[in-house]
């Protein structure tokens, strides 16, 4: 019998000092905390700048701190969304719900006490420090040192991530624990494996473009053949000047990024919804296959981004038949998610609202996609506005709740304190109301933009969503300073609760203490008898079956009822 | 129901069977010092480098089929196309690395019958053979920059610099694996040594086709 190491709240840990225990440790636990925190910088810090984008498109004299010190330029305006756009599409919205929460809790759902490669992982996440210091460095050089430092972090990152993908794969093939079946498996294990198959395919795409860009650069080869325009692959400026192979190559990555982003999230969603409604997932197997369709057509629709750039005429046909075919898992998760919410016995708690918010969003984001895939509308009907409202809407701020809703969930595991919930609806409400008013004019500004029969004067008009756009991002923004202090607080002095179990739910995670021991299920090897959404049990104390409960411990007639 | 979850349990061990989920029974030898650590369970299955270097084959082919469409799609397009006349020194290399895969069996051959000095001289001989084709492509570029083709030169070159650059960085990888097979103690590492040697040998191995294939587009792309 050992037990030396079966420590409930007191962990053994690799080394005693703080630097050892928190950077060089190769616990996953602390790896996903870590990424956690690098993801909290890196998206206030994204926040700051989209607020100076927005009061200079509005007050464009206006003395801003970064923006006039460097000098007012258009190339200056697009660094900054350069910025912005590397620091949330990639250290945010890439590496939060996957690396965060997916090292966290993929080995616990699953049983294991350990990623595959442990050193591996510490190695990707400090590859992605690098590479966040890398990016936000560029922005303050020269435009030509800066790029050159952008896209040897940016390869930095496919690398992190590369490795990141490899890990968690292995994890979720080989280290599952007895009796924890493929279809057992929660969603959000599936959700964090499929990203990671999808992860390992295409950041070697953006590799290998960024390894022909990097040597353009530096060694004077001609790949592209405007190596410089990559500045101009932002949406603002002109999409003629850039290369067509950059074009292939970036969107065949960038396309299925949107996925790689999106579904961790999904999987969260659906996982929460269950919890919080009482209900097993409503088609279970149909919302795997879904999560596995999201991944295979965001694989194949790359294409439909360049509408523009003189294909073939048939090819935009093609691609967009595969764009719109996206709307059939769309749509499967969402009757899932609806099927789920019915009759539910739903509890509105924070991490549910979020959730609740996410198929919000998720479905206005989803239908403005609809108009995007139609290559003819796409071309003639909406301007890059629309673009920005869209995928702001489905993919950066849907992904955000998700990421908030999956952190309500599962701050009692990580840290043993609860969130306060009164703040943190009153965040939800504040920016979910927020999120509408920025982001829904924006489809509007770019629908005006084309109207040729537009009466009055367009401009002027525009230039008051304009402003309204604006105030209503710094209410948003203001709105976050709720949830920073709730955070920071509630890690320090929040409210204890070392329950196991608070939500009441059915997945691995939970049946260990709260904060996670060091070896995560103490000296037993966790076995699991069931499946991950016994909800709405009837006739037992306790309203849902947790997946290890042993068949002989379970009432009896769940027992009949098998998985 | 006394006979309901007894039905349950063998559900679960034929699911168990059917899907592979979980782990395989501890298998004695390898890992070793992780087992005390983590109290009674032993460490993860030695099944996970498999899995590992599989989908790492996989990552990295990805890598290399974008450069390979790239360079397709220039070559289609481009009107100012100019090939490269690749040195004949690429056939004597290519042969060496084909060698290099033979040897590599023979080795792994070897170990499987115990064979641990054969074993270690054919490996050795696989290193070197490694070592001999990546300085026979170092070769191949003087002799291009001899005749004045420069990376920059033209797109052809440019893409002939790259292939051979990035494939020899990978095959470097292969080499440090082959070498850290040969000098770790695997008495104290938490591989064994048959694992190691079947690992990177899949790596070489795809190494040694990847080149192939590359040749091929090159000579093809002329």
């Amino acid at each position: 019998m050992v037990t030396h190491d079966n420590g409930g709240t007191a962990p053994e840990e690799h080394a005693t000092s703080f630097l050892g225990r928190t950077f060089w440790n190769t616990d996953h636990k602390v790896i996903g905390l870590n990424y956690l925190w690098l993801a909290l910088i890196s998206v206030f810090l994204g926040m700051a700048l989209s607020l100076l984008m927005r009061i200079h498109l509005v007050w464009p004299g206006a003395h801003l701190p970064f923006v006039s010190r460097l000098g007012n330029t258009p190339e200056h305006y697009a660094a900054l969304t350069m910025l912005h756009g590397s620091l949330m599409i990639f250290i945010v919205l890439t590496a939060a719900p996957q690396a965060g929460f997916g090292n966290y809790f993929l080995p616990l759902q699953i049983g294991a006490r350990e990623m595959a490669f442990p050193t591996l992982n510490l190695l990707s996440f400090w590859a992605t420090v690098a590479s966040l210091l890398g990016i936000t460095t560029a922005f303050f050089l020269p435009a030509e040192s800066g790029l050159k430092l952008w896209v040897v972090s940016v390869s930095l990152f496919c690398v992190a991530s590369l490795l990141s993908a490899l890990n968690f794969s292995v994890t979720a093939i080989d280290l599952r624990t007895k009796g924890m079946t493929l279809p057992r498996m929660p969603l959000t294990v599936w959700a964090w494996f499929l990203t990671a198959i999808l992860g390992t395919l295409i950041f070697s795409i953006l590799l290998a473009a960024c390894a022909l860009l990097l040597s353009d650069r530096v060694v004077g080869t001609h790949f592209f053949t405007v190596p410089q325009a990559l500045v101009g692959s932002m949406p603002f400026s002109t999409p003629q000047r850039i290369p067509l192979l950059w074009q292939r190559l970036f969107w065949f990555f960038a396309q299925a990024e949107v996925y790689v982003a999106m579904l961790p999230c999904l999987g969260i969603t659906s996982h929460l919804l269950s919890t919080f409604a009482r209900k097993p997932v409503w088609a279970l197997r149909a919302v795997v296959l879904a999560l596995g369709g999201v991944g295979l057509f965001g694989f194949c629709i790359w294409g439909y981004h360049m509408f523009e750039s003189g294909l073939n005429p048939h090819v935009p046909l093609v691609f967009a038949s595969l764009a719109e075919s996206l709307g059939l898992p769309a749509v499967i998760l969402l009757a899932s998610w609806l099927g789920t919410l019915w009759k539910g016995k739903i509890r509105l708690t924070t991490a549910m609202l979020f959730a609740i918010g996410f198929i919000s969003l998720f479905i206005s984001g989803g239908l403005s996609g609809l108009f995007l895939a139609r290559h003819d509308l796409a071309l003639v009907a909406v301007s890059d506005e629309f673009v920005t409202g869209h995928f702001h809407l489905v993919m950066g701020v849907a992904a955000t709740f998700a990421i908030l809703g999956a952190l309500f969930f599962w701050f009692p595991k990580m840290f043993g304190r609860r969130l306060n919930e009164t703040q943190g609806k009153l965040h939800f409400w504040l920016t979910f109301a927020g999120v509408y008013c920025v982001f829904m004019p924006m489809h509007w500004l770019g629908l005006i933009a084309h109207s040729r029969a537009a009466g009055g004067n367009p401009v002027a008009s525009a230039a008051t969503v304009r402003n309204f756009i604006t105030g209503a991002t710094i209410v948003t923004i203001a709105a976050q300073g709720i949830f920073l202090f709730n955070f920071l607080w509630s890690v320090w002095r929040g409210a204890k609760d070392n329950e196991k179990n608070p939500w009441r739910a059915t997945t691995l995670e939970w049946s260990t203490a709260s904060p996670t021991p060091f070896d995560n299920f103490g000296a037993a090897e966790p076995v699991v008898h069931r499946g991950a959404y016994e909800y709405g049990v009837s006739d037992s104390a306790e309203d849902f079956v947790p997946q290890h409960l042993a068949p002989e411990q379970a009432p009896e007639k769940i027992a009949e009822q098998g998985r | 129901m006394p006979g309901a979850p007894v039905l349950d349990e063998i559900k679960i061990i034929i699911e168990d069977i059917g899907k592979g989920g979980g782990k395989e029974p501890p298998s004695g030898g390898d890992g070793g010092g992780d087992g005390e650590k983590h109290g009674r369970p032993g460490p993860p299955s030695p099944r996970r480098y498999y899995t590992g270097i599989a989908l790492g084959i996989v990552s990295i082919l990805m890598f290399f089929m974008a450069l390979a469409s790239a360079y397709l799609v220039q070559r289609a397009t481009s009107n100012r196309w100019v090939p490269v006349h690749l040195p004949a020194i690429l056939w004597a290399n290519t042969m060496i690395l084909l060698a290099s895969s033979a040897t590599m069996e023979q080795a792994r051959k070897r170990l499987s019958r115990a064979d641990l000095s054969g074993f270690r001289t054919l490996w050795l001989v696989t290193t070197m053979l490694g070592l001999a084709f990546l300085a026979g492509q170092l070769v191949a570029w003087r002799l291009l920059v001899a005749q004045g083709i420069y990376v920059s030169t033209n797109q052809g070159s440019s893409f002939f610099y790259i292939f051979t650059a990035v494939h020899g960085v990978h095959l470097l990888g292969g080499i440090s694996a082959l070498i850290y097979v040969s000098r770790r103690n695997f008495e104290t590492a938490k591989v064994s040594l048959s694992i190691a040697a079947d690992v990177t040998s899949y790596y070489w191995h795809f190494m040694d086709g990847l080149w192939l294939f590359l040749l091929a587009l090159l000579y093809l792309g002329k």
